[in-house]
């Protein structure tokens, strides 16, 4: 796009962005303060939160969340390759399972959480657990369908030139699903996190959510937002480094 | 056949290995209940886990058509016109990848509880990837067929109905198909945070009250009736895109 | 007013693109007339602007110099009750069966279904298409979709009718037979054609006139008239004088493209 064009764009982004932000400062004020929150009562909140003023052990929370995450993600990564590659080898096993657990994914994974807070409490735990399972399913469905789409007769010829199993795997195999997989990864990833949040937030003891569930509790909306825009540059960097991660295994296979 | 089979066997072997677990007092029947007593827990349960899930189900609904419409129309009119395209697709795909429950405090706190924040937070939840998908299709239409069509003498109106509509009704499918779990989603999930009725709040209070089996045969309702709508779901997209082979 | 002679005149029309690297004028003071009934070739490099010409004519595009006009009235936009076009790709909806893609111009001029179908249904004999028309584009091959796209340029019965190298997509062999089913379907509608092309046997063996273009900016370099008899003797000495003619005026046109 010419460089006139380009411009505009940008600048209308940036227009319709104050635009927002300057009818949410005076219909926040105009309705209620408190519950309008206009961007104005968020700065300080802000100040506050970041100074360790208002939340005390708010660094203590954040690294609560990230070893949820953590722990979700690892155990989830280990269930989902191997769920995936088991399923993917095994052609019988892959064809009756795969769509049983494809089924399993049209269901909302948020009905499964009263049952895991009834068997781990409102402990990490549970919160792990959550976060695991909707990680898991991207996974292992990804690890099936990258499998899947190996050009079968690229292990034919591999194979043919005498490459024992593990060798297929590394140098046939692995090459050619690694795209679809670092895709499931990625998301993988993006939803334990997910999980991991709502799962504070449906009711914790600790954690961000539990911190901005006391907030809104208190109506101290000012520090609801605050809480939520530092829970945001958590969600925003974990996916920001997952796709830097991804593009580096990206150059891998090229 | 073969795969028939073996899913049939591992269902079977699945209950039946839980069942003398659970029997041989391997697990705390107070966390794992038996397959049995989560099937008598559905018969006691029955009447009244219908009716939650009628409620949530009416809420899903009811969420359902306004995504489908809002996300249908703001899909197809950010779409087709070329600055509202390049200003509002990164936004639009940012809001689409924030986790909406940050927001659920406040919306609850703005809208109360009960009905009008879960049908809020599935329209939420569920207009998005309609909307994105739509914007996708919309961009990516045969450039000949609008060519064609406007040497034909096509009047924008006509453009609209004739061409770009049909032309992205696999997208809209695709986002339909998508979205019910995502209103479904949404709604129970508001049900379990600030919820009275409906099937959501039900498992809550279950879990709360330690009533295993209840939870357990509620949960399993709950998702074979979201099973159940993606299955016709699926039906209808076949039967709707014989031209497309 | 009795039928005009000129059914089309094209008076020294130029056209401009703005480019990432600069304006390029793709034709410069093109001036052409076509009579009723005619079968009107451009032939000419790529590039040199056919399609463009072409375009003009359907009120697709606005000449910045010039004057088109069909019929005596000048061309303001896309005009489908006199000008029919087809192009390259067949660009069938693939949603709509042959019969409703031959129905689409008539529904949009909002022609009663019950004679939507029978115009439709009584063209696809002749378009050997019998027995297709619940058929989707998916299940038709090349040659099938380029007939339903001229069915429904014909369905129109317009004058006049727009060929943008219609048989360009297809292999050899249909490219000739569909040039000779297109021969017979000319004769008895008596429409009159211009035709984009770049195959010389195309132009010779159904042309009643052909117009070389020059490459970039391009112009009306020759144009000539062929009188001989349908259908044509292609190995009769006067067929290869002529397409030896014409393919001098071409290659000329064709290297300094290439440059």
């Amino acid at each position: 796009m010419p460089r006139a064009a380009a411009m505009t764009v940008v600048a209308f982004r940036l227009g319709l962005l104050a635009f927002v932000l300057a009818v949410w400062e005076i219909a926040g004020r105009m309705v209620n303060p408190l519950l309008g929150v206009p961007p104005s009562a968020v700065l300080p909140s802000l100040r506050d939160l970041l100074l360790l003023r208002s939340y005390p052990d708010l660094p203590a929370s954040l690294l609560l969340t990230v070893r949820e995450i953590a722990t979700a993600y690892l155990l989830a990564v280990a269930a989902g390759l191997g769920c995936g590659f088991m399923l993917g080898m095994h052609r019988l096993v892959g064809q009756a399972w795969g769509p049983m657990l494809a089924a399993l994914y049209a269901v909302p994974a948020v009905v499964w959480y009263p049952s895991l807070m009834l068997f781990f409490g409102l402990d990490a735990a549970s919160k792990i657990a959550f976060g695991f399972l909707l990680g898991f399913f991207p996974i292992a469905l990804a690890v099936l369908a990258g499998i899947r789409q190996v050009n079968p007769q690229l292990v034919v010829v591999a194979r043919a030139y005498g490459a024992g199993t593990v060798t297929v795997f590394r140098r046939v195999m692995l090459p050619a699903m690694l795209f679809t997989l670092v895709g499931g990864l990625r998301t993988g990833l993006a939803l334990c996190v997910i999980g991991v949040v709502v799962g504070e937030i449906l009711g914790s003891k600790a954690g961000m959510g539990a911190l901005i569930n006391h907030a809104y509790g208190l109506l101290r909306t000012g520090d609801y937002v605050a809480l939520v825009l530092v829970t945001l540059v958590l969600i925003v960097g974990s996916d920001v480094l997952a796709s830097l991660l991804e593009r580096r295994a990206r150059g891998w296979t090229e | 056949m073969k795969v028939r089979i073996l899913q049939l066997v591992t269902v079977i072997a699945g209950l039946g290995a839980w069942e003398l677990v659970a029997r041989a007092g391997w697990v705390d029947p107070l966390f794992v209940p038996a397959p049995s007593a989560v099937a008598l827990a559905l018969l006691r349960i029955g009447r009244g886990a219908l009716a939650g899930l009628a409620d949530t189900l009416g809420k899903t609904a009811l969420a359902y058509v306004l995504s489908v419409v809002l996300g249908v129309s703001a899909g197809v009119v950010v779409g087709s016109v070329r600055l509202l395209r390049d200003v509002l697709s990164p936004y639009v795909i940012a809001l689409y990848g924030i986790p909406k429950i940050l927001v659920l405090p406040w919306i609850v706190l703005l809208l109360g509880y009960g009905t009008t924040p879960a049908v809020f937070y599935g329209v939420l939840h569920g207009c998005f990837p309609i909307m994105v998908l739509v914007m996708g299709a919309v961009r990516d239409v045969d450039r000949t067929l609008v060519t064609v069509a406007r040497s034909y003498g096509a009047t924008t109106w006509q453009l609209y109905w004739k061409v770009l509509l049909p032309a992205i009704v696999p997208s809209v499918l695709g986002g339909m198909r998508l979205g019910v779990v995502f209103c479904l989603l949404g709604v129970l999930v508001v049900e379990m945070f600030a919820g009275v009725r409906g099937m959501g709040h039900m498992l809550g209070s279950y879990a709360n009250g330690f009533q295993a089996p209840e939870l357990f045969a509620a949960t399993a309702l709950v998702s074979a009736a979201s099973i159940a709508i993606v299955l016709v779901l699926d039906h209808v997209n076949d039967k709707l895109s014989r031209w497309r082979g | 007013m009795s039928a005009r002679p000129e059914l089309i005149t094209i008076e020294g029309v130029t056209k401009r693109y703005l480019t990432s690297s600069g304006p390029i004028e793709a034709l410069h003071d093109v001036s052409l007339s076509v009579d009723e009934g005619a079968f009107c070739t451009l032939i000419g490099p790529s590039g040199c602007g056919k399609s463009t010409l072409l375009g003009m004519l359907g009120g697709l595009v606005t000449p910045d110099q010039g004057r088109l006009r069909v019929e005596g009235k000048p061309v303001t936009g896309p005009d489908p009750r006199r000008v029919a076009t087809v192009f390259q790709e067949a660009g069938l909806f693939p949603w709509r069966t042959t019969l409703q893609n031959v129905e689409f111009g008539l529904e949009l001029q909002g022609v009663p279904a019950e004679r939507r179908r029978r115009t439709a249904s009584e063209l696809l004999g002749p378009l050997g298409l019998s027995g297709f028309a619940e058929k989707y584009p998916r299940e038709l091959s090349g040659g099938m979709k380029q007939r339903v796209a001229i069915g429904r340029a014909l369905a129109l019965d317009a004058k006049i009718l727009l060929m943008d190298e219609p048989f360009g997509a297809l292999d050899e062999q249909t490219r000739v037979l569909m040039g000779e089913w297109l021969l017979d379907i000319w004769r008895r509608t008596r429409k009159t054609v211009i035709f984009v092309t770049h195959s010389l046997h195309e132009a010779l063996f159904l042309s009643t006139r052909i117009a070389v273009m020059t490459a970039r900016p391009g112009r009306i370099k020759a144009a000539l008239d062929l009188t001989m008899d349908y259908p044509r003797a292609m190995e009769s000495s006067e067929m290869v004088a002529l397409r030896a003619k014409l393919w001098s005026e071409i290659r000329e046109e064709s290297l300094r493209a290439m440059r």
